[in-house]
C-alpha cells in the first residue's frame, strides 16, 4: 500500500513579519494617549455641534442645512486632527530608533516590510477612526437635521476626498519618521512640508485641485454637485504624492543605520 | 552541526564603519569565523564591539569592506540570513505591556514561523528559561535576571545556527551569570557563538577563539590558546603555613635569589614575580628548596592575575606603543 506523505508545514511564512509589524503597531497606536485624544476631541466635537444645531432648529427655528453643518464638521475635522496626525505619524520609526529597533530589525524581517508595516497600520488607524467619525456624523446630520439634501454619492465622493488628503497627511509623517533620528525635527519637517505645499497650491490657478478649495466646495460636493474630474485629479494628486513619499522613505530606511 | 557545514558562518574583508565622517568605529577588519568556533569579542569601551556585531548582522552598513554571513553578503534587507541567526543586544529592550508569551509569539512571526512551529517552541523555551511562572506577567516589572532568561529564550525561539550574544552577563547576579555560562557551553556543542564581554574570566571560560579590537583596529584573531600563550607565567602566592620566624628565614634565603625581582610577605602568603629570563620551574624548585629546609609548609600555590586578561591588557598596550608603525602591520592572528 502506497504511504500516504505527511503535509508539509512551511518553515518561513513570507509576509508574516510584515503582519506582525502591522499588528504590534496598530494595538500599540489605538493604546496611546494621542490617539485617544484625538478620537475624544473630534468625536466630542462632532457631536456637540450636532447637538448644538438640533438644539438651535428645536428651541429657536434656526436651520442650517445638513450639506453645511456636515461641511463644518469635516473641515474642522479635518484641520484640527491635522496637528495631532502628524504627532501621531510623525514618531513611528525615528521614535523606536536604538535599542528597540535593534530588537526588532535583528530578526528575519527586511526594512521595507518593517517600514509597510507601520505605515499600512498608521494609515489604518487614522484613516479607520475618521471614516467611523464621519459616517456616524453623517448618520447623525440626516436624522437630526434637515438630510434630504444630503446624497449618497455626494457624501462617498467627500469622505474620499478629505480622506485622501489625511493619507497623505500620515504618509508624509511616516515617511519623514523613516529619515529623520529625532520625534521633533521629524514633526517640524512635517509642517514646514504641509505649509510651504499649502501656500504654494494656494498659488495656484482657480481650477487647479488644491486641498483647501476642495474643503471650501464640500457642501456642494454633498449635495451632489462635484466635478469628477476635479475630485479624481485632487484625489489621484494625493495619492501620488503618498506614494512618493513613502517610496523616498523607505528606500532611505532601507539604506540607513539603525 | 549546522547546515552551513564546510562554509565560513561570518567573513569580513577590510570592515570599515565611519559615523557621519566623525567617527571611525571600525576600521579594517578582516577576520573568518568557522562552524563550532566560539569567538570571544574582546575590547575596552568604544573599541568597536557593538558596531562590529551590528555590521554583521545588518544593522548598520559598512563604510567599506563588507560582510558575509553563510557565504552571502549581509545586508539591512537581508532577512533570510538573519533567520539563521539568534540575537541579544547589551541591554535588551522590549515593547511596554507584553508578556512573555506575546513578546516570543511576536518575535517568532517576525521570523516568519507558522503558528503550529512557533507556539509549542514558545511554551518549550518559556518552561526552558524557568519563566513559566511569570509567562503572563508584564515584561516591564521583571528583574536583570528575569530579562536576561527572555532575551535568551527570545534569541533561540528561530533555532538559530549562528548566536550573536553582546554582553549576555552584564548585570546579572553570580548565580544568574552561573547560569548564563553554562548555557553558552551546552549551546557551543552545537551552534556557533559570538559573545562580546568585558568580562575576561567570562570569556576564558567559555570561549575558544578571541579577537581583541582596539579602537575599532582588530589587534588579534585567533585561538583563545595562542593568546594566552603568548603570556609568561610569572606572578605566583604562595600561602604558608609556620611560625612566623621560620617563614621570616625562607623569605629571606629566597630574597637572596637572583632569579625573582619581586618578593614580598604579606603576613604568611608570599608573592614572587620571575625575572624576564628566568626559567620558572628551576625558580619554584629553588624557593621550594629554601621553604623546606626552613620547615615551612606551603598551603596553596597560585599563578596571579588571568592569563587571557594580562595577554588582552599586554595586547593592547604594545598596540598603542605602536604608532605610525601599525599603519604597516597586518593584524595577528592563529
Amino acid at each position: 500500500m502506497e504511504a500516504v506523505a505527511p503535509a508539509k508545514t512551511p518553515k518561513f511564512v513570507r509576509y508574516l513579519p510584515y503582519w506582525a509589524v502591522f499588528c504590534a503597531d496598530l494595538k500599540s497606536t489605538l493604546q496611546s494617549w494621542i490617539y485617544r485624544a484625538w478620537v475624544l476631541l473630534s468625536f466630542g466635537a462632532s457631536l456637540g455641534f450636532l447637538l448644538y444645531r438640533f438644539g438651535a432648529k428645536q428651541v429657536g427655528g434656526f436651520v442650517q442645512p445638513a450639506p453645511e453643518t456636515m461641511s463644518d464638521i469635516l473641515t474642522w475635522i479635518t484641520l484640527g486632527s491635522i496637528t495631532l496626525v502628524i504627532v501621531l505619524t510623525a514618531g513611528t520609526i525615528c521614535s523606536e530608533r536604538g535599542t528597540m529597533a535593534d530588537s526588532i530589525l535583528s530578526r528575519g524581517i527586511s526594512r521595507y516590510q518593517y517600514f509597510l508595516g507601520k505605515l499600512h497600520a498608521r494609515l489604518a488607524a487614522v484613516l479607520g477612526t475618521f471614516l467611523v467619525i464621519a459616517v456616524l456624523s453623517l448618520a447623525g446630520s440626516f436624522l437630526l437635521l434637515h438630510g434630504e439634501s444630503l446624497t449618497f454619492s455626494g457624501s462617498v465622493v467627500a469622505l474620499l476626498a478629505v480622506m485622501s488628503i489625511l493619507a497623505m497627511v500620515t504618509t508624509f509623517g511616516v515617511s519623514i519618521s523613516a529619515i529623520c533620528h529625532s520625534t521633533v525635527l521629524s514633526i517640524a519637517i512635517v509642517w514646514m512640508i504641509l505649509y510651504t505645499g499649502g501656500f504654494i497650491l494656494s498659488l495656484m490657478p482657480a481650477d487647479y485641485p488644491s486641498p483647501d478649495r476642495m474643503l471650501q466646495r464640500l457642501p456642494d460636493v454633498l449635495r451632489g454637485f462635484y466635478d469628477l474630474q476635479t475630485v479624481s485629479r485632487l484625489v489621484s494628486g494625493a495619492l501620488s504624492m503618498s506614494l512618493l513619499a513613502a517610496t523616498t522613505g523607505m528606500v532611505f530606511f532601507s539604506r540607513s543605520d539603525v | 552541526m549546522a547546515a552551513n557545514a564546510g562554509g565560513l558562518v561570518v567573513e569580513t574583508y577590510k570592515l570599515t564603519k565611519i559615523y557621519q565622517n566623525r567617527q571611525i568605529a571600525l576600521n579594517d577588519v578582516t577576520l573568518r569565523i568557522e562552524p563550532g568556533c566560539v569567538l570571544g569579542l574582546l575590547g575596552h569601551n568604544g573599541a568597536g564591539k557593538t558596531t562590529l556585531l551590528r555590521l554583521i548582522l545588518g544593522l548598520h552598513r559598512p563604510t567599506a569592506g563588507w560582510v558575509k554571513a553563510f557565504d552571502k553578503t549581509m545586508c539591512p534587507n537581508a532577512a533570510q540570513l538573519r533567520c539563521k541567526i539568534g540575537y541579544i543586544p547589551t541591554n535588551p529592550q522590549f515593547p511596554r505591556g507584553m508578556t512573555p508569551i506575546s513578546y516570543l509569539d511576536y518575535i517568532a512571526r517576525l521570523f516568519g514561523l507558522p503558528a503550529e512551529i512557533r507556539k509549542p517552541r514558545l511554551a518549550s523555551l518559556i518552561r526552558a528559561v524557568d519563566l513559566l511562572n511569570v509567562s503572563g506577567d508584564p515584561i516591564d516589572g521583571f528583574s536583570n535576571g528575569m530579562t536576561a532568561r527572555l532575551a535568551v529564550a527570545t534569541s533561540l525561539i528561530n533555532e538559530p545556527e549562528l548566536l550573536i550574544w553582546d554582553e549576555p552577563t552584564h548585570g546579572l547576579d553570580p548565580e544568574a551569570r552561573r547560569s548564563m555560562l553554562e548555557l553558552i557551553k551546552t549551546l557551543a556543542k552545537e551552534k556557533t557563538l559570538i559573545v562580546s564581554s568585558h568580562n575576561l574570566g567570562d570569556i576564558d571560560e567559555v570561549c575558544n577563539h578571541a579577537a581583541v579590537l582596539s579602537r575599532g583596529h582588530l589587534i588579534y584573531f585567533g585561538s583563545l590558546q595562542d593568546l594566552k600563550g603568548r603570556m609568561r607565567r610569572n606572578h605566583y602566592e604562595l600561602d604558608l603555613e609556620s611560625d612566623q620566624k621560620a617563614i621570616g628565614k625562607a623569605v629571606q634565603a629566597i630574597k637572596g635569589m637572583s632569579e625573582f625581582k619581586l618578593v614580598n610577605l604579606r603576613s604568611r602568603r608570599l608573592e614572587l614575580r620571575l625575572a624576564d629570563d628566568a626559567n620558572s620551574s628551576s625558580s619554584l624548585a629553588s624557593v621550594f628548596m629554601a621553604l623546606a629546609d626552613n620547615k615551612v609548609n606551603v598551603v596553596n600555590i597560585r599563578s596571579v592575575g588571568q592569563q587571557t586578561e594580562a595577554a588582552f591588557l599586554d595586547l593592547v598596550e604594545k598596540e598603542e606603543a605602536k604608532g605610525f608603525a601599525r599603519a604597516y602591520q597586518q593584524p595577528e592572528s592563529a
